[in-house]
């Protein structure tokens, strides 16, 4: 379990994902991928770890993943095969917003 | 030294192997006569101060290209229309006026960082939703709260994180080595014959300024353009004014998919198998996602020609970030050859990268269409304004002050003021989105 810091970046341990946080909560988080838990930076990766198959669905590069309660926002930078998770509970992708009227 | 347009277009036309074409007799005036003639120096600078002199040649490139573009066209552009006039035509047409270190259009900011300025781009609302990561803590959606936070944090891991997060924002700076303008990312082995005798078809897939220009200018000089939409997510300069968005489409026929089920995606492959000249808009992972990938298309297809617009580039890390017309100026030290390093940055006309990007976009794509040479071409916004600053010769920060006082005092000295942007008349409306999905169904067997 750690709380997620904004702005930071974590990477799963068991294949390609790596995500940033956009938004979270300040209490202490179980993040997942593929069903391990996230690295953070520091982190090192552990030595036995493999994908589990219920957490396969795939994460995209470029999507945002939100929890239940849309308190918890991920922003994938790398995309890898397994799916993001709150301990057992997956994350699901938000909705993408319309492209801008000018810039 | 000053940079001529007929020069330029010379230039342009040696780059990409047409040099033995016609250049109109264009007069030879003075860059510094061209910015503000064009409209764009009176988009720059603060609104209670007189507009403010570039020492970049940019108006002159503008009216380099378009001579180019039309000297190797069976159908001239028409004569008035002049690239320098076509930088300051979205600001008429919306009634932006210059604004210091807020872009003219409204959308990006300067900000003092801990250790030099940056350029944010927040375009929309929801933007700002990234804002808390980009500076690693929760914030109101207010400028001037963001300006305070962002006074203690580093430029450059704010552009790195920014670059993460998708987020249009450059770090200013004085331009750098002039960058080459176009990129040939993949080509054929051979050249398919020369079509000069058939109209090509464009299909454009882009949004907002740049592709939508280079497509209309392809219109303009005899092509037939058919502009492509997400169904969901249409072109958002459709939320614009009528008038600009008429003017960059209007003679474009329009389809509309859902791009998010197969049906959509193999009506996009059905409509990009068809075309001569390919308008990409996007971050090349948007089509790879769709299961298009130009760089395969253009060696299938010899011939084809695709011409990618970016902000930076396909290449390496700079393929995901996003740029806009703004911040992709800066980003390639425009804004420090219009202010000395004592002063605050500002910025440039309004979204110059824009225009100069789709006018030098349609340049290389009719040229390498009409050749047969085709293949996959990439347009960096930062490129292309890199390369007209470079156009305008060797700068160091001393020199370009220098430069600045020079240029002016010819406006002085010929009585020349900033003139007002100005736009053309769209000649007709643009089609409503997917009006000519039945037509183009059925004239190109696409399937339902």
């Amino acid at each position: 379990m750690k709380t997620l810091k904004l702005g930071a970046k974590y990477r799963s341990a068991v294949c390609d994902t790596q995500i940033m946080v956009i938004r979270t909560v300040p209490e202490p988080l179980e993040l997942c991928c593929g069903g391990a838990p996230m690295l953070g930076a520091s982190d090192a990766a552990p030595e036995a770890a493999a994908l589990d198959p219920a957490f396969a669905d795939a994460c995209l590069i470029g999507k945002r993943y939100i929890n239940a309660d849309d308190r918890i926002e991920l922003l994938c930078t790398k995309g890898g095969k397994g799916a993001l998770s709150l301990g057992l509970v997956k994350l699901k992708v938000k909705q993408a917003k319309a492209l801008p009227s000018s810039d | 030294m000053t940079a001529l347009a007929g020069d330029y277009a010379r230039a342009l036309l040696t780059d990409i192997g047409a040099q033995s074409a016609q250049i109109a007799p264009f007069p030879a005036q003075h860059p510094a006569v061209s910015w503000a003639l064009s409209g764009a120096m009176a988009l720059t600078g603060w609104p209670d101060q007189p507009p403010r002199m570039c020492a970049a040649p940019l108006a002159a490139c503008g009216d380099g290209v378009l001579l180019a573009l039309t000297s190797i066209s069976e159908h001239p552009l028409p004569a008035e229309l002049t690239g320098s006039k076509l930088l300051g035509e979205r600001a008429a047409i919306a009634g932006y006026g210059r604004q210091g270190a807020v872009s003219a259009g409204g959308s990006c900011r300067f900000l003092q960082a801990a250790d030099g300025w940056i350029a944010l781009n927040l375009a929309r609302p929801e933007d700002w939703d990234m804002v808390p990561a980009l500076i690693g803590r929760d914030i109101e959606h207010d400028w001037s709260l963001l300006s305070a936070a962002v006074r203690t944090l580093s430029a450059d891991q704010m552009v790195a994180q920014g670059g993460d997060l998708g987020l249009p924002i450059a770090h200013h700076r004085f331009p750098g080595e002039g960058r080459p303008w176009f990129e040939i990312v993949r080509e054929p082995p051979s050249t398919a014959p020369t079509h000069r005798a058939h109209r090509p078809l464009v299909v454009d897939l882009s949004s907002l300024w740049a592709g939508p220009l280079c497509g209309h200018l392809l219109h303009l000089i005899g092509a037939r353009v058919i502009k492509v939409e997400s169904a969901s997510r249409p072109d958002g300069a459709r939320q614009g004014p009528a008038a600009f968005f008429d003017l960059m489409n209007g003679g474009k026929e329009s389809v509309a998919l859902d791009f998010a089920n197969t049906a959509g995606q193999a009506q996009l492959r059905g409509l990009v198998a068809q075309a001569d000249i390919v308008i990409e808009g996007s971050r090349p992972r948007a089509l790879r996602q769709l299961g298009i990938w130009a760089e395969d298309l253009v060696l299938e297809k010899p011939g084809l020609t695709w011409v990618g617009i970016t902000g930076y580039g396909r290449t390496g890390d700079a393929t995901d970030w996003v740029a806009y017309g703004d911040d992709a100026a800066v980003a390639a030290g425009l804004s420090a050859l219009i202010t000395g390093p004592d002063e605050a940055p500002i910025f440039c006309s309004d979204a110059i990268g824009d225009p100069l990007a789709g006018m030098h976009a349609a340049l290389v794509a009719w040229h390498r269409w009409r050749s047969g040479a085709g293949g996959l071409v990439s347009i960096a916004l930062h490129d292309i304004v890199s390369h007209c600053i470079a156009f305008g010769g060797p700068l160091m920060p001393a020199s370009a002050a220098d430069r600045r006082l020079t240029w002016q005092q010819v406006l002085d000295r010929q009585g020349v003021i900033a003139a007002r942007p100005q736009a053309r008349t769209a000649y007709c409306s643009a089609r409503a989105l997917g009006a000519d999905n039945a037509a183009i169904f059925a004239e190109f067997d696409l399937p339902c």
